[in-house]
């Protein structure tokens, strides 16, 4: 848990230096990357800790990101609303978390494959929504917030704003995860039934930890959108959840760091150092795809994971 | 009146392409207990590969079809390679099948282009069934064909040494092994044949709607409906399912539009998981 911390905090100053000698263009990425960091370690909090596969994390990201932005434009429905930016952030956050545990009430109290079949399909179907009601969400294109209603115009002031909610948001994490609720996550996670045979009221964790899940991820939404000035429906999209799924399995799952840092690493190189790969059939995310399956084959306990199976080898070796 | 008997007709044939899918779907699970996210693969690239053959080779449109099939036939052993190491761990399963399912898609969406594309029908034309009663010969013909080898499925499973083995392997995969069946035969004859009738199901698709990329994964939203009013493992139950499914996707179609089709079919698929989470036909397993 310290060393975990250690770890956060060492990130967490080294991304707060970087503007000193990065340009704002690579910065705006960046910051993009971070957000998108912390999607990945509320989807570890779910998975990785509590052990339900949830294949719709992203419904949750563009709950949150089209909450935030019809809140910040109330003209398109009709309203006429002035609401702060940050508030819009929170109420993105939790009107995901209630659209969760709808689901979770309904799908967690069964065991087996019921949760993830469901939520496989959710973003499938939530984002339909964006070409039945196009008048207010804006169709295929999205739409775009005005700049003097987002919460920060600055490139510079955007990025701190990142990385601050990147160090609070995983600092709870790693909080919950150390908790007795973790604990129980984790024990739900091993044994559902020995879990349920030590009094541990399972339904209700699992349903706890999609919930808190998904408020991390709509409030990770609507930061994007307040970041891009922009709402559209790839947050919804199931690209972007296996981008999710792809930083988590290979920052080695239940571990919230591995993911997170993977996260950053796994979404620059994806729209930043692999963009210029364009051969035939070929591009970046074929190559991101096929990495994937690799990855969960040969090394189904992600690098960070690694890291630790090495240092065990190091250790027998100096005995 | 008419419009009844019309929405009768076009949705038997839907739940029967349907039900091609979905009791390959159940078939896999059932034996193995692989989700196998990577269905919707085979679906598409039989009819992506029949379309392309016509056009390119100008092929008879069953030979293509027939091709179609075995490369659908092919990828289904693909899924069964890539799943084989992580086969224990159902999270890895549905990650490796989801990946190559989207690795596909990407695939077929830089060669052929986000346009829907139609596969050239076995028989062209409308037939008139009653004064203005008139139905695509295609979506007729579907509906024996469909029928014919659900029925051929069925008897196979329930009656050859083959299909007894399968269903023994899909009761206890232990005791199976101990009375001498070679199970990574019956897991390969499974995916090959479910893959079979994906590849089969998306060519007769491909005749009646146009087909494009983001039908491999929005194909899976009525197979999870389908296997979850079925009840999960239950190959009858399934393609039961399919033709109720198959009503209610058509008459959503023909009242609500299609955009609303998922949403309905969220609306099913919670509505048992409240009401009845063992599939309306009550399989437990």
């Amino acid at each position: 848990m310290k060393s975990k911390i250690a770890q956060l905090i060492a990130l967490s100053v080294f991304l707060s230096l970087l503007p000193l000698f990065t340009p704002p263009a690579y910065l705006y990425i960046i910051g993009l990357g971070i957000v998108f960091a912390v999607i990945v370690a509320s989807w570890d909090l779910i998975v990785g800790y509590a052990g339900q596969v949830n294949l719709g994390h992203t419904t949750f990201v563009g709950l949150g990101a089209y909450t935030a932005a019809i809140l910040q434009v109330p003209s398109r429905i009709g309203m006429n609303l002035e609401i702060h930016p940050i508030l819009s952030i929170i109420l993105a956050g939790t009107f995901s978390a209630i659209v969760a545990l709808g689901i979770g009430i309904v799908t967690l109290r069964l065991k087996g494959y019921y949760f993830s079949l469901v939520t496989a399909i959710l973003p499938l179907v939530f984002m339909q929504k964006v070409f039945i009601w196009k008048d207010i969400f804006g169709g295929e294109e999205g739409f775009s917030i005005p700049v003097e209603k987002v919460a920060f115009a600055a490139t510079i002031e955007k990025y701190y704003f990142a990385l601050l909610f990147m160090f609070l948001s995983i600092l709870f994490m790693l909080y919950i995860s150390n908790s007795k609720l973790g604990i129980r996550f984790k024990a739900i996670r091993d044994s559902e039934e020995l879990s349920e045979s030590l009094g541990i009221n399972v339904t209700y964790y699992k349903v706890l930890a999609v919930v808190i899940s998904s408020f991390f991820a709509g409030m990770a939404g609507a930061i994007f959108v307040n970041y891009r000035h922009t709402v559209a429906p790839d947050l919804y999209d199931v690209p972007l959840m296996l981008l999710i799924i792809l930083s988590a399995v290979i920052g080695g799952l239940g571990s919230l760091i591995g993911p997170l840092l993977m996260g950053l690493v796994i979404y620059l190189a994806k729209n930043w150092w692999l963009t210029f790969l364009k051969f035939g059939i070929l591009n970046e995310e074929v190559i991101l795809y096929a990495i994937l399956i690799a990855i969960a084959i040969l090394m189904p306990e992600g690098v960070y994971g690694r890291r630790i199976f090495l240092k065990q080898i190091i250790k027998k070796l100096q005995n | 009146m008419i419009e009844i008997i019309e929405l009768l007709l076009f949705g038997t044939a839907i739940g029967g392409i349907f039900a091609l899918i979905a009791s390959g779907f159940s078939l896999i699970f059932g034996v193995s207990r692989i989700l196998n996210f990577a269905h919707g693969v085979c679906f598409a690239v039989s009819a992506y590969s029949a379309i392309f053959l016509i056009k390119e080779f100008s092929l008879d449109v069953y030979l293509a079809s027939l091709i179609g099939i075995a490369i659908a036939v092919l990828l289904g052993l693909v899924v069964y390679a890539i799943t084989k190491p992580v086969r224990a761990n159902a999270v890895m399963v549905i990650i490796v099948t989801l990946a190559f399912a989207l690795l596909v898609e990407r695939v077929i969406l830089t060669s052929f282009g986000n346009r829907g594309m139609s596969l050239t029908p076995f028989v062209e034309g409308v037939q008139v069934i009653y004064e203005n009663l008139r139905m695509a010969k295609m979506r007729l013909i579907a509906i024996p064909v469909a029928i014919a080898l659900l029925l051929a499925l069925d008897l196979f499973i329930n009656k050859s040494m083959a299909g007894k083995r399968i269903q023994a392997v899909s009761q206890d995969l232990e005791a199976s092994m101990l009375i001498g069946i070679n199970v990574e035969w019956i897991f390969i004859i499974t995916i090959a044949i479910s893959s079979a009738l994906a590849g089969f199901a998306g060519i007769l698709y491909s005749q009646i709607f146009n087909i494009y990329p983001a039908m491999i994964l929005r194909v899976l939203i009525y197979a999870f409906a389908i296997v979850i009013l079925g009840g999960l493992g239950s190959i009858r139950g399934s393609i039961l399912a399919s033709f109720i499914v198959g009503y209610v996707f058509v008459a959503t179609m023909k009242t609500l539009g299609t955009h609303w089709s998922e949403f309905v079919m969220l609306i099913v698929i919670v509505g048992i998981l409240i009401a009845k989470p063992t599939g309306i036909f009550g399989v437990r397993e």
